[in-house]
């Protein structure tokens, strides 16, 4: 039976052994971006970039095919590194406004197709290869954010990997968008969402099982 | 309010490498430790919350790390509790405790029919492997803590104890087999 003057004497222990390392953020951030590059960059030295990618930035609808991923990681990021501190309480609620001007998007290109072409134009030619190539582009970086972050201590797990899931599946498909030219949001919304939306529960089920302390 | 302020000194100092503050930040941060899982413990006997208590303060040596300087530390503290004491019961929950000492007159001397008994312990022993064996030596046998067995064989204490009971369950198996 332990006592509390176990307790005492097991308190003096933990004193006498050395301090951890303090948890750093901003380096797990740095290795998580090394480490997406990479994978975006093996993808994309395979696939190559758009030749009309300067032109196609110029129209918002297409812009916003890179801006709205970015917008979700770069709030999502900071969530899932914060949440690796416990007590914190991320604004979660900013994830909305960004995942409301994709569906925003998506209602008003569908509103200006012709009903029997809404299929084909959500189909697309390259929908496989979007969802394959996101995914690969998010494996690595999530990989190592997982094990970065398993220097935290997040109270939720589960949470905190998702939000890292999120993160860099917003980072994967901006990235790929450097590749793809296929424009409509009917397209875009549905299988980059899609992408980011698989990534978001790896994550998750990832910080499940292996943010636990 | 002064008093967040001294424990932020506290642990502020003890992340810096100063031992004995942090043994005044542990043993200042206790009491309130106790009273969660009083409040929370109801349901499991009193000796095992002495044992949740040094899980949660064993966690946040562990992730004192993950307090960032100029944060507040209550907040903190009970956010590690919070977790590590969800994290305790959720294990504990599903064993029911029943004192036994009430009814020691009236149980039957079972001592006769443990399979251990009238059996070479050592003999038995040499059939786990040596970090087990070393385990159930020295906190069965000795009556040593998981945390100073753990460091022996190289683990933690939380480990120590899930090795501790795999050796124990496999002695069993090791005793029914010879029984026969």
């Amino acid at each position: 039976m332990t006592t509390p003057q176990d307790t005492d004497a097991f308190i003096a222990d933990l004193a006498a052994r050395p301090a951890p390392e303090p948890l750093d953020l901003s380096r797990a951030a740095g290795w998580i971006g090394v480490a997406l590059a990479m994978g975006l960059g093996g993808i994309l030295a395979i696939l190559g970039i758009r030749a009309d990618l300067g032109a196609a930035l110029q129209e918002p609808v297409t812009l916003a095919k890179n801006i709205v991923p970015l917008l979700l990681a770069g709030l999502a990021l900071p969530f899932a590194l914060s949440t690796s501190r416990p007590a914190a309480t991320p604004p979660l609620w900013m994830l909305i406004p960004p995942a409301l001007v994709a569906v925003a998007l998506f209602v008003m290109q569908l509103s200006n197709t012709q009903p029997a072409a809404i299929g084909t134009e959500i189909m697309g030619q390259t929908a496989a290869a979007c969802l394959v190539s996101i995914t690969a582009i998010s494996a690595l970086p999530l990989i190592a954010g997982i094990r970065l972050l398993r220097k935290g201590a997040t109270t939720r797990p589960t949470r905190t990997g998702a939000l890292l899931g999120l993160a860099i599946g917003g980072l994967a498909a901006a990235g790929y968008a450097l590749h793809c030219d296929e424009d409509s949001p009917l397209f875009y919304v549905t299988w980059y969402g899609l992408a980011i939306f698989i990534a978001t529960g790896i994550g998750a089920f990832a910080g499940h099982r292996y943010l636990r302390w | 309010m002064a008093e967040p302020d001294e424990f932020a000194e506290l642990l502020r100092r003890a992340n810096a490498g100063d031992g004995p503050a942090f043994a005044q930040f542990l043993r200042r941060i206790t009491p309130a430790i106790r009273t969660v899982i009083r409040a929370k413990g109801s349901s499991l006997p009193e000796h095992q919350h002495e044992d949740i208590l040094q899980e949660v303060l064993l966690a946040i040596h562990l992730k004192r790390g993950s307090w960032k300087e100029g944060t507040p530390v209550k907040p903190w503290v009970y956010a590690i509790t919070r977790y590590k004491v969800v994290d305790a019961f959720r294990r504990r929950g599903a064993i029911i405790h029943v004192p036994i000492e009430p009814f020691s007159e009236t149980l039957e001397d079972l001592s006769a029919a443990v399979p251990l008994a009238g059996k070479d312990a050592e003999y038995m022993l040499s059939h786990l492997d040596g970090r087990g064996a070393a385990l159930v030596r020295s906190m069965t046998l000795e009556g040593e803590s998981a945390e100073d067995a753990g460091e022996k064989v190289g683990l933690s204490a939380s480990s120590a104890r899930v090795a501790l009971h795999r050796a124990l369950r496999q002695l069993a198996r090791i005793a029914e087999r010879t029984k026969n």
